[in-house]
């Protein structure tokens, strides 16, 4: 333990490297031995700092201009593809404003809404109800893993969407198809992922419940399930974006009302305008469900925020 | 078995009186007179409750064979209290387990009042290092956790989680989430939640390690009492040498790689303990004889 000899010197950043001349922020003792008020460390950047925190004026200001930036994007497109005579062409944010005011007034817009709103309630949820049931079970239960775990690894790999001509065939050209194309293309990533959800309840937890006389049924009624909640509605959320996606291929074949509907018939006539306003309409759609699920996740699990 | 340290039949340091009850622990958890009874009767002549014979528990095969335990053989008697002291890796824990019901052991048996032991159960209540209260749930709600699986009805149930956080001093936090409590004072909800449904048996793993100094010592004084009062009989795991002498009627000094039982020691201060005992000269020699057959090489 003596310090002889030894590769380690306590008291190396003091004294190590003398200050190159006119740089005074190595911390080197001036020369009457006193220390100096150098620079000592990295600095802690506010923007740059690994997974740290922003206070909320950065948080809003950032996202402000964020889409400030988008909308600039959209206006110098659109400015600078007006006139033009090739294909490629932008609508202007006013006349996509006008559209959607079109839209709206013939009520056009609402039954598109309507259409496509029930579509997406009738298979996601059917996804969701699936996917926690099953993605509970398989959590849980190392027999129901190794029996499902792998033919539904399987099937998530099929391209949900090339199911599309079969489906209408099997199922005719009704509201049927749409449904099951919904599900189909989300189910078994909610499946896996509600399945790791569950994987991740703490063992202690479920050990606690057992020690105290918990059945099995208790468990995953009572532990399992409430501390899965809060990953549940997440799971929900991320793979929400897939069943939009899934609409639009439900929509795109067969269908006389619906937002992929409009879409493709506005491109059809080369209304643009129309189609951006029917986008955005996605957009906002799909920034308000994730707003509302995660209002659910912070109302549902106060202990998990 | 190895050297039996004190005489055998307890003899409490003087200036220990019966009356001493830190606040809080007052006569809620009701004692059974028949364990009073149990002062001054030698350890091994009281009535076996938890027998442990030939227990083997072996992980991995092959090439990867990893011997946690290597034929284990313990008693305790009808309201006693065991410490397993050991290294990290003896597999001290592992034991706890087999006998909570929540690992199976490769070969042995555990029995309680002549039953084997094939699961967990409400009769061995557990409670463990840290991170084991329901997050959802509040204070109150953990503590009946218990009670909803032995089907106690709601006024019922009630009135033994509102007695029982009187025991462990948190009333005033029945409708608390742990989130919101001490370390110290989720351990006192864990334990409260383990002794709710009045087990034969609690196992204690490692139950104050994850604590500071001050709390630990406050909570060894709760669990000294709460034992004196209710008799429960306890196998607690630690590898805190002061806290199991303190607390314990025999100290077992496991070894590891294999797990086995290295020595066995008598701690012969009684059942009634209180801090005195700390500055005792007998308790610090025996904490320090503990503490040399623990580092012996093996």
């Amino acid at each position: 333990m003596t310090p002889t000899g030894s590769a380690v010197v306590i008291g190396a950043h003091r004294t190590a490297a003398p200050a190159p001349a006119g740089a005074g922020e190595t911390g080197a003792p001036a020369d009457d031995g006193r220390p100096g008020r150098g620079r000592r460390g990295r600095p802690l950047g506010t923007l740059t700092r690994i997974r740290g925190t922003l206070s909320l004026r950065w948080r809003v200001g950032l996202g402000v201009s964020g889409l400030v930036a988008l909308v600039g994007l959209w206006l110098v497109a659109a400015a600078r593809t007006t006139g033009a005579d090739s294909g490629v062409r932008v609508p202007s944010p006013a006349a996509t404003w006008s559209a959607f005011t079109d839209l709206w007034s013939s009520g056009t817009l609402q039954a598109d809404l309507a259409a496509s709103g029930e579509r997406m309630l009738y298979g996601y949820g059917i996804s969701i109800v699936v996917g926690v049931v099953l993605g509970i079970a398989i959590g849980a239960f190392p027999g129901v893993e190794g029996g499902l775990e792998a033919p539904i690894g399987f099937l998530r790999y099929i391209p949900a969407s090339a199911l599309t001509p079969l489906l209408l065939l099997w199922l005719g050209v009704d509201e049927a198809p749409k449904i099951t194309l919904i599900v189909i293309g989300t189910v078994f990533f909610n499946i896996l992922m509600v399945a790791d959800v569950a994987r991740a309840v703490p063992r202690e937890l479920i050990n606690a419940a057992a020690t105290l006389g918990a059945s099995r049924r208790r468990i995953i009624l009572r532990v399992v399930l409430p501390n899965s909640w809060p990953g549940i509605i997440d799971v929900a959320r991320i793979n929400l974006a897939a069943g939009w996606l899934m609409l639009v291929v439900a929509e795109l074949l067969a269908s006389d009302e619906g937002l992929a509907v409009r879409i493709v018939r506005s491109t059809r006539f080369l209304n643009f305008d129309v189609m951006f306003a029917v986008l955005i309409v996605f957009g906002i759609i799909g920034v308000a469900s994730d707003l509302l699920l995660r209002g659910l996740r912070w109302k549902a699990a106060p202990w998990d925020r | 078995m190895g050297p039996v340290t004190g005489p055998e039949v307890s003899d409490p340091p003087a200036g220990h009186g019966a009356g001493r009850a830190p606040a809080g622990a007052r006569g809620a958890v009701v004692a059974d007179p028949a364990l009073l009874a149990l002062e001054g009767v030698p350890y091994d002549q009281r009535p076996v409750k938890l027998e442990i014979r030939g227990l083997v528990k072996v992980y991995g095969d092959g090439r990867d064979e990893v011997v946690a335990l290597d034929g284990i053989d313990l008693d305790l008697p009808t309201g006693g209290f065991v410490s397993l002291v050991g290294t990290s890796g003896c597999g001290k824990s592992t034991l706890l387990n087999i006998v909570a019901g929540l690992d199976r052991p490769t070969s042995g048996e555990v029995l309680v009042d002549g039953d084997l032991v094939v699961g967990p159960g409400p009769d061995r209540g557990v409670v463990f290092q840290a991170y084991s209260l329901f997050p959802w749930r509040t204070v109150a709600e953990n503590v009946a956790f218990g009670l909803e699986c032995t089907g106690v009805r709601k006024a019922a149930r009630r009135a033994r989680v509102a007695e029982m956080l009187g025991v462990v001093g948190l009333s005033d936090f029945a409708d608390r989430l742990p989130r919101d409590l001490s370390g110290g004072m989720r351990q006192r909800v864990a334990i409260a939640r383990a002794l709710v449904t009045e087990p034969d048996v609690l196992l204690l793993d490692e139950p104050f390690g994850a604590l500071d100094l001050q709390t630990r010592r406050s909570l060894h004084e709760f669990l000294a009492q709460v034992w004196q009062r209710t008799g429960a009989t306890v196998l607690m795991v630690t590898h805190d040498v002061g806290e199991a002498v303190y607390l314990s009627e025999r100290v077992v000094v496991m070894s590891s790689r294999p797990g086995r039982v290295a020595e066995v020691v008598d701690v012969p201060f009684g059942r009634s303990r209180g801090p005195e005992l700390r500055r005792d000269e007998r308790f610090m020699a025996l904490e320090d004889e503990v503490d040399d057959l623990l580092h012996q090489p093996r």
